[in-house]
Formats: C-alpha cells, structure tokens, sequence
C-alpha cells in the first residue's frame, strides 16, 4: 500500500494537523520521520493513505496548516519527496 | 482542617487529578522523544492538555500554549523576553514578587502606576497617565493575591495596544475564576499556575503566547535535533526539558473539571463565600477587613487585620484550631505598600469551588474565640 508521509515543524503541529484531518474524516497518524528525511534531524510527519492526499491537502489548507516536506512511501518501504 | 488558603495552592482537587496522575506515571513515557506506544501516548497528553487551555481560554492555536512548571517560570520568560536593561517598564500597584524580582535583575526602569484599592477606573487612569513613548512594556496583575482586586486588565491591555506597548497578564490568581478570553484581552503573555484555580497539581504552569518567547532555558526539545539553536516555533521553543508528565496529565484533568464547572460558577460561589466572610469579619470589633461593595471587583480572597495583635500570630493562633490561612507580606509587599498595609502584614483567607459556609463559620468561631482571648490577656502579638 502507498502512504504519504508530511513532514511538520513539530510534534504538536503534527498533532494539530492529524487532529484537522480525522475531523474531516481523514485517517491521520501521527509518526516519527525517518532519520534520512527530516531536514534538521527529530521530526514528526502525519501519515495517511495516498487515497486521501488531494482531499487532504485542501483541508489542511483551509485549516492553514501547512507541511515542510511531502514524502510519497511505497509499498516496497522507499521514499521519494513530491513537491505541489 | 478547614483549608482557606486556595490562593497558595488549591489542596482539594478533583478526584480525576489524582486519578490521572497516577495513570500517567504508570503508562506514559516522555513526549516527542521516540515513536513507540508510550511515548505517543504522552504527546497525546500533552496534546490534549493544550487543546483543553485552549478552549477554556479561548484561543484558537493549541501550539501557542506552553507548558510550563509555574507562573513564576511563565512570567521569566514573557518578562526576559520583553525588557532589558534600562526600559521603562509600567505595572501594577498589587504585584507579586515574581514580576518584580524579574524586573528588578534585568534592571528595567519600574514605574508603578499605583491606585486605590477596588477603584477600577483609577486603575485604569493610573496607567493611561503614565503610558508613555518610552514605555516599553506593562506588565499587570489580574488579580491581586493580597486582597482579591480585580483590575480592569482588558481595558487596560486595550490602552496599551492604542500605543504599541506590550502587555503581560499575570493570572495566577483569576485563571479558572476569571473569564480570559486570550484574544479579546490582546495580551502578548498571559501566565498561570496551574496548581491553584485550574486545580492541577504543583510543578505545572501555563504561559499563552501571542508572540514567540526567547528561551530562557535550553537543551533538548525532541525536535530539529540537528541545530544548535533553540526551534523557533511554539511550543518546542520554551519546552526543554523532559515534560512533567503526571502533572500535565493532573493539570488537563483540572481545566476540564473547570470547563464543566463553569468559571462564572465557580467564581460566583467564591464570591458568595467571601462576602458572607466579609461582612461576618466586618461585626468584629478591632478587625479591620479588605473588602469591595463592587461584587465585580473582588474574587474569592479576602484579607483583614486584627487591632493589636501581630498577623503572624493570628495565623498560628487559627492554624492550633485547624483552620490554615496565610498571614504576613504574601510575596507582596508592593500591594501592601500600596494599600498602606506593609507595616502590619494582612491575614489571608481564599477559598476554591469546594469551600463551604461551614468553612467559613468554622473559621469565624476560630478567630472569635482568639479575639476573646485577646480581650482577656491584651499583652498578645
């Protein structure tokens, strides 16, 4: 299964941000960002389904919360960011 | 006992503080410092903590409320991060000490807009007279832990605003008995214990940002590990430190027994207590009582003196019949300098939302028995 993982400035953005998405019925979890990802090491990213990317983007945007990276994550476990 | 001494610590909490506590000491790790199941349930804690104070105080971003382990660690940091050396800073005449001792170590410039005990309006003049263009911050009591005075604060941080002078709130005493709605004040700071009106336990602290602080202390945030710097976002950037998880945990349990109380509520038992006090103390020869006829002004604290007779002593004289008060300066002496009482001291009773009447009786039959006693062997304090 392909995942999208973004990337936030903080664990508690991350929550605010997961907390946004299942307020719109977007399964959000909240995780640590591999190692090799995160742009100044120890980060938090909101992971969810590819399927709900396009959906997710638009509520974030209105909530005006707004990820530093975007990682696609394949079902091989590979990332490779993804600019808007 | 018979505990009216709320205004230092609230000792009756409700039951789900300790419950959480416990809870948390046994199933939470620390917050943003791993991936694993404990660790995230502490960040979801913590999380909801913040979501919790954001509500109670109206504020629309979760991540502006800083966890803290005291007002006195919150007012630091609003304090150090908006005066230097050398500026004219404008507070209150009924200030703690840990607004003026930080004030006094960076070696701000202090004017004191000073004003009459439960006068609001002059209050208000006080520091629209002493706004000047050199003013560089205000730094406010919300309400005095001395004598309960509650001070025009909005009306006040609305002046400041008109002239682009920052404003910090000190609400140790109004949090969770006061309405703060944190953007209709339009405060930079606003600080708060989180062991007295919010009802959680020592060692926590809220500070409100509607700017970002300098960090006062540094070190490891869980976050852009990488970087020498502190992260200069909120909340991360005045959070080093592993976080007191039992008390955030005692602390959300707290503001959402005040969230279904209602602070009107709370606030509108404390008062009825405190006027029955007042107006009981007030039929006591030789007792001279701190009270306001303005309802509005005054929250559940009330101090009084005794004619002749030390406060101290009259603290421990209540204290040997179990009913614990505070007596002397309060960590005051700017609001007893102000209300011409710093010579004598005040006696203190505050109540909580589970104060009584009958504690207040039980209390008034305690000092009616010290006054007799007084007027018996006179030679006392």
């Amino acid at each position: 299964m392909v995942y999208y993982l973004l990337i936030c400035r903080s664990l508690t953005y991350a929550q605010r941000s997961a907390k946004a998405l299942e307020h719109a019925g977007i399964t959000a979890i909240v995780s640590r960002v591999p190692a090799g990802l995160s742009p100044s090491g120890c980060a938090y990213g909101v992971k969810l389904s590819a399927k709900h990317i396009s959906n997710a983007l638009v509520v974030l945007r209105n909530a005006d919360l707004h990820p530093l990276k975007i990682f696609v994550q394949y079902a091989d476990g590979n990332f490779n960011e993804v600019s808007l | 006992m018979i505990y009216l001494d709320s205004a230092a610590t609230t000792l009756q909490k409700p039951p789900g503080v300790a419950r959480a506590m416990t809870w948390a000491v046994k199933n939470l790790s620390s917050p943003g410092r791993g991936g694993h199941a404990a660790a995230m349930a502490a960040a979801e804690e913590a999380f909801a903590c913040r979501c919790a104070a954001a509500r109670l105080f109206k504020m629309r971003n979760p991540e502006n409320v800083v966890i803290t382990s005291s007002a006195t660690h919150a007012l630091n940091i609003a304090i150090k991060t908006l005066a230097r050396r050398g500026d004219r800073v404008l507070i209150s005449g009924y200030e703690h000490n840990s607004v003026t001792r930080p004030l006094h170590e960076i070696g701000a410039r202090v004017v004191v807009a000073a004003s009459e005990l439960f006068e609001p309006e002059m209050a208000l003049h006080a520091f629209e007279r002493r706004l000047t263009d050199d003013t560089k911050l205000v730094v406010c009591n919300h309400v005095s832990n001395v004598f309960g005075y509650i001070l025009p604060v909005e009306r006040i941080a609305e002046a400041c605003r008109a002239r682009g002078v920052p404003v910090i709130v000190d609400a140790s005493q109004s949090a969770g008995v006061c309405e703060i709605d944190f953007e209709r004040i339009g405060a930079d700071f606003i600080c708060m214990p989180g062991h007295k009106g919010l009802y959680g336990p020592q060692g926590t602290g809220l500070l409100l940002c509607a700017r970002i602080p300098k960090s006062l202390l540094q070190g490891g945030t869980g976050s852009q590990s990488a970087l020498f710097d502190m992260p200069d976002t909120l909340p991360d950037r005045a959070e080093a430190g592993t976080h007191n998880m039992p008390g955030i945990a005692g602390l959300r349990a707290g503001i959402e027994f005040v969230e279904k109380q209602k602070v009107q509520k709370i606030m509108a038992h404390e008062h009825s207590l405190i006027e029955f006090a007042a107006w009981e103390l007030m039929k006591r020869d030789g007792v001279r009582v701190f009270y306001s006829e303005y309802g509005y002004c005054q929250s559940g604290v009330l101090s009084f003196c005794v004619d002749a007779m030390d406060c101290e002593i009259v603290g421990e004289e209540l204290a040997r019949r179990g009913i614990a008060v505070r007596a002397g300066l309060h960590c005051a002496p700017l609001a007893h300098k102000t209300a011409g009482t710093f010579e004598t001291g005040t006696v203190r009773i505050s109540v909580s939302a589970f104060s009584t009447k009958r504690d207040i009786r039980a209390f008034l039959d305690a000092l009616d028995e010290i006054l007799k006693k007084r007027r018996s062997s006179p030679k006392t304090g």
